[in-house]
């Protein structure tokens, strides 16, 4: 009984000590030296190849202040796992805030877990910059939360084009969607529908999926006793593999709309090709295992910077789209950080995150303009639409803008 | 929104509800080995069974065809499945058998830190040894993975049965587990019967690991679920019986995945629960299961 | 001498009080936090103590009940507008019913059986929510709002949550202590020692044994409340199977049937819980480890070791605390019918 009050007094004793109290700066997370950026990330679980996106992000940073930083500072880049749950983000936001002090949050990922921690870094009046989800409402309610602003191509904007092509090119579409049943998998829905207006009831069955279920297999099967001509697949992680496995295993050939951020190659190679070929997404990163970018060099920048900077470094890196698309929304961090001026400080780091017209990302595709105001926050607004035949995604068509109306 | 009912998608569903049984089967099959021999639940048998299916994962990035790889990982499996025993059940061999279970749960936590350890968190893809194309059988296309699930575990029913039938092994290690005592006098190590045991049981969880993850993509929580669905199939069959474990389980994953199928209100989230409902209906009202026959509570 | 004994104790919990008083000022804002948080697994264990350590019924499934506090303090603020503080005993209360519900049933359940249907609760309970979307709010969760202070204090947000978890707790460490020291402590001591011999005396067992459930899960679900208060929401994954483990080895870490030690096993599942990258580069000192401190892992295989060796480590003999824990269960799983 003693030795527990021991233990109690010991342990207390212990924390108290491990509590460094860190001093408040003037403005968190700048030194003359320093910006520290946090990140919160699924780097366990179904989501996990998404967290590629901080390692990417990472290495360019690395490779930044290699090159003497921003402004004489160096990036500092702290990203956490959360294994793709709400709940650990907000834990992971609070400690990067609270604890270690950043500056900014930097390129955070998911739709849910951008939702958790929003109003907690809106009232703190922490910088939630280039958020790794389309979701609309990142980009469109900035007056509630003027802390936050997207990147990516809104997601409701994506589903209106594959509805807008879908009727542009079939007479009587039949439509099945498998969406992941949250706000994330909905956006794309409500795209969807709006993109095919009074013909939404082309739409003959959907099912949703949870992000935390183990297999999608039974709802394709489900889907296929819909005889529906089209299937939207709005997945994410594992579940869009496991949906092409599905279609495969039900012997169902539907033409193919995957959305781009389940779409990245490296999953479309490991799903039987009979499945994926003739798949359309859309894109707007160069893919490092498109071969239209085979020689280009912001794809031959993006990989002497991972073989310099990487970090857990395997062979199939190389080919990885989540890696590269960490590095262009570094590339607008960097450019961001510039334009914000010596005098870094929260403020000035939002005015210039929402005053932008970047040009020239090697990461992006050729001619994408990154712009912002502070009344238009979707940065990348430009997308090509791409088809997926003999292992690899070919672009066709121009450059559309699908901008939030 | 459930589109209509057809007889080819019946027989599709029928055919995967016999192939994640067959996976049930197996691990509920490791769990009743282990039961019969040390009379505790291992809670660790999910865990090793997936992380027997991680040491295939890497021996298959290192060049070896999965068919290649999979005598190896039994191999391998047992042998761990012999170690776990000796080294951390042995010693609490007499004691009650609530310290053999917590020491199980430690085991399963051990494994499953290991696996992010050494392999990552994430959930990767994982080619199993079956092709991912179909037959068509009348109008329906039946999966050739979900054939050849259904072949291993038949497979696996008919060497242990063979096993335990005709071996002296086999004989050896059914008579320790009835009758310990006894099978002292008759000369049986009765320890290294048990110690074959959870070498056997961890076999056989490799196998239904292999199995399920070309279907689940392997993580190191990817067995969490399936474990419930094996303590279902092996309380529906009977905790004492391996016939129980195979039946029950192939019963099981019929039942879970038509129910989660065609009753709406089930649909895939409440699978595990009605899983939970099984076990709590036949500890309640049939404790002995359709086949076993386990002690009851006196006071 | 139980006089002594009894001063010792008083003495004891005035230096917990004078401690829990005084650490704020000495720690950091956000350590206040964090010290908040291993308050409410102080409280948790301390209903699971009553429960394994005192009434001897194990359970695998406690996060299960810490979910029911949570979801029921998201709802009450989410869609019932309530404060967040008087969400907390109903949330309790909540939790305390659904412990109830489980411990009439478990009466029937010899050890090992209700460790498995407690497991079972614990796997199958997070697809709940999932199910019933509008209500709970699905996987994406069940917001609680940012936490602030109340009650017209003065103070940080962290130092609030400090302060309003570590009353609570220590209010309800001081009832479970009033509770286990007279008759119904001594009560549960004596039909975890004996059952039978309990029965004949006149002991109402089954009423013992389920409002020891209840009251174990009330604890469980007063802690999970002030969990979703202090994450801003819950979502399935908040309570998943893990936690559930971890506190079954913070039990065993703390010393079964301690009150005190519970506050050592909650500041161990804590600090190897939100601290896993301390302890992964602590490891890393090893030579021949080389562990990523970024991913998770390394706790479990310290937890799962630790509950190991705990468990081998008690005498099998007559005389380990664990073995006159459970002689009057294990005797009942022996028996054939």
């Amino acid at each position: 009984m003693r030795t527990h009050v021991l233990l109690v007094c010991v342990i207390g004793a212990a924390v108290a000590v491990a509590a460094a109290g860190a001093r408040p700066s003037a403005t968190p997370g700048v030194s003359g030296s320093e910006i520290h950026l946090g990140s919160s990330v699924p780097l366990s679980g179904e989501a996990a190849a998404g967290g590629s996106v901080a390692r990417g992000a990472d290495a360019y940073f690395k490779y930044v202040n290699a090159r003497g930083g921003v402004l004489g500072r160096k990036i500092k880049f702290t990203y956490l796992d959360d294994g793709y749950d709400p709940s650990r983000a907000v834990n992971n936001a609070i400690r990067l805030v609270q604890q270690e002090q950043v500056f900014a949050l930097f390129n955070t990922l998911g739709t849910n877990n951008n939702l958790a921690i929003r109003k907690f870094l809106n009232q703190q009046g922490v910088p939630q910059l280039f958020v790794a989800s389309g979701a609309t409402t990142f980009g469109r309610d900035y007056t509630a939360y003027p802390w936050t602003i997207g990147y990516i191509p809104p997601y409701s904007e994506e589903g209106k084009l594959y509805g807008k092509y879908i009727l542009a090119h079939s007479k009587k579409p039949k439509i099945a969607v498998l969406y992941q049943n949250d706000d994330y998998g909905r956006d794309l829905l409500a795209g969807l529908r709006k993109g095919l207006g009074k013909k939404a009831g082309s739409i003959v069955a959907k099912v949703g999926y949870d992000p935390t279920s183990s297999d999608v297999q039974p709802q394709i099967a489900q889907l296929k006793s819909s005889k529906a001509t089209m299937l939207c697949i709005f997945a994410f992680g594992k579940f869009s593999l496991q949906a092409f496995n599905g279609l495969n295993r039900v012997a169902w050939h539907p033409q193919v709309f995957v959305n781009d951020v389940s779409a990245a190659s490296s999953l479309m190679i490991a799903v039987p090709q009979k499945a994926a070929n003739g798949s359309i997404s859309i894109t707007f990163g160069k893919d490092p295992a498109a071969p239209i970018w085979a020689k280009d060099k912001g794809v031959k920048l993006f990989q002497s910077i991972w073989r310099k900077y990487g970090s857990d470094i395997r062979s199939i890196d190389y080919k990885d789209g989540y890696l590269v698309a960490g590095m262009a929304s570094a590339y607008t961090m960097v450019d961001t950080l510039r334009k914000a001026g010596k005098n870094l400080t929260r403020q000035s780091v939002m005015r210039a995150a929402t005053h932008l017209s970047e040009r020239g990302n090697p990461f992006l595709l050729p001619n994408i303009v990154v712009r912002t105001t502070p009344s238009f926050r979707f940065p990348v607004t430009q997308v090509r639409l791409q088809r997926w035949r003999g292992r690899a995604w070919h672009p066709f068509g121009k450059l559309v803008s699908i901008k939030p109306g | 929104m459930l589109a209509s009912f057809t007889w080819s998608e019946f027989a599709e569903q029928i055919v995967s509800g016999l192939a994640d049984g067959s996976v049930y089967a197996s691990l509920a099959l490791a769990l009743v080995l282990i039961y019969r021999s040390t009379r505790a639940i291992n809670f660790a048998q999910g865990e090793m069974a997936t992380f027997s299916t991680f040491i295939a994962w890497s021996l298959m990035n290192h060049g070896l065809s999965f068919w290649e790889a999979f005598p190896v990982v039994l191999a391998i499996s047992f042998v761990g499945g012999v170690a776990v025993e000796r080294v951390i059940i042995r010693p609490v061999e007499q004691a009650p058998v609530l310290t053999i279970v917590i020491i199980t749960l430690g085991l399963a936590l051990l494994l499953n830190g290991l696996m992010y350890v050494i392999w990552g968190g994430g959930d990767r893809p994982f080619k199993g040894g079956f092709s991912s194309s179909t037959v068509e059988v009348a109008g329906a296309h039946i999966s050739i993975q979900y054939i050849g699930i259904i072949g291993v575990l038949a497979l696996l029913v008919v060497v242990l049965g063979l096993f335990f039938r005709y071996t002296k092994l086999g004989l050896a290690l059914r008579a320790a587990a009835l009758n310990p005592d006894s099978s002292r006098l008759v000369g049986v190590r009765v320890s290294w019967m048990l110690a074959l045991g959870w070498g056997l049981a961890a076999l056989v969880g490799a196998v239904a690991g292999m199995m399920v993850a070309p279907l689940q993509f392997l993580g190191p929580n990817m067995m969490q679920a399936v474990l419930l669905y094996a303590f279902a199939a092996a309380v529906l069959g009977g905790l004492d019986s391996p016939v129980g474990a195979v039946v029950g389980g192939l019963i099981l994953g019929l039942t879970i995945d038509l129910l989660g199928r065609y009753v709406g209100y089930i649909g895939s989230t409440l699978k595990l629960p009605v899983a939970l409902l099984l076990i709590l209906v036949f500890l309640f009202f049939r404790p002995g299961g359709l086949f076993g026959s386990v002690a009851t509570r006196r006071v | 001498m139980p006089r002594v004994k009894l001063a010792l104790e008083a003495l004891a919990f005035l230096l917990l009080v004078a401690v829990v008083i005084v650490l704020p000022q000495v720690v950091s804002d956000f350590h206040a936090r964090e010290l908040a948080i291993v308050g409410m697994y102080f409280i948790a264990l301390i209903g699971l103590n009553v429960l394994t350590g005192y009434s001897g019924q194990i359970s695998l499934g406690h996060g299960a009940f810490m979910a029911i506090g949570g979801y029921t303090t998201a709802i009450l603020i989410s869609d019932h507008g309530m404060r967040d503080i008087w969400t907390i005993p109903v949330a309790g209360v909540v939790a305390g019913v659904a412990g109830l519900l489980v411990g009439l049933p478990a009466l029937r359940l010899s050890g090992m059986y209700l460790a498995l249907v407690t497991f079972g609760i614990a796997v199958a309970f997070p697809q709940v929510p999932k199910k019933y979307e509008h209500f709970m709010g699905g996987s994406s969760g069940k917001s609680t709002g940012l936490y602030k202070v109340e009650l017209g204090f003065h103070t940080t947000p962290n130092r609030w949550l400090y302060y309003l978890t570590w009353a609570v707790a220590l209010f309800l460490l001081a009832a479970a202590w009033a509770l286990l020291r007279g008759k119904p402590g001594r009560t549960l001591q004596a039909l975890r020692d004996s059952e039978v011999a309990a029965l004949s005396s006149g002991v109402n067992v089954a009423v013992y044994k389920t409002a020891a459930f209840g009251i174990s899960a009330f604890y469980a679900g007063v802690a999970g409340s002030l969990f979703a208060i202090s994450s801003f929401l819950v979502t399935p994954e908040t309570f998943a199977i893990l936690l559930s483990v971890y506190l079954v080895v913070g039990l065993a870490a703390g010393g079964l049937g301690s009150l005190s030690g519970a506050i050592g096993g909650a500041a161990l599942v804590f600090y190897l819980q939100n601290h896993a990258d301390a302890v992964a580069r602590w490891a890393n000192h090893l030579p021949w480890l080389s562990v990523d401190p970024k991913q998770q892992g390394i706790s479990s295989v310290v937890f799962g070791a630790v509950l190991i060796v705990i468990m081998l480590l008690l005498p099998t003999g007559a005389g380990g605390l664990l073995q006159r824990l459970l002689r009057p269960l294990t005797t009942r799983l022996y028996t054939r019918s």
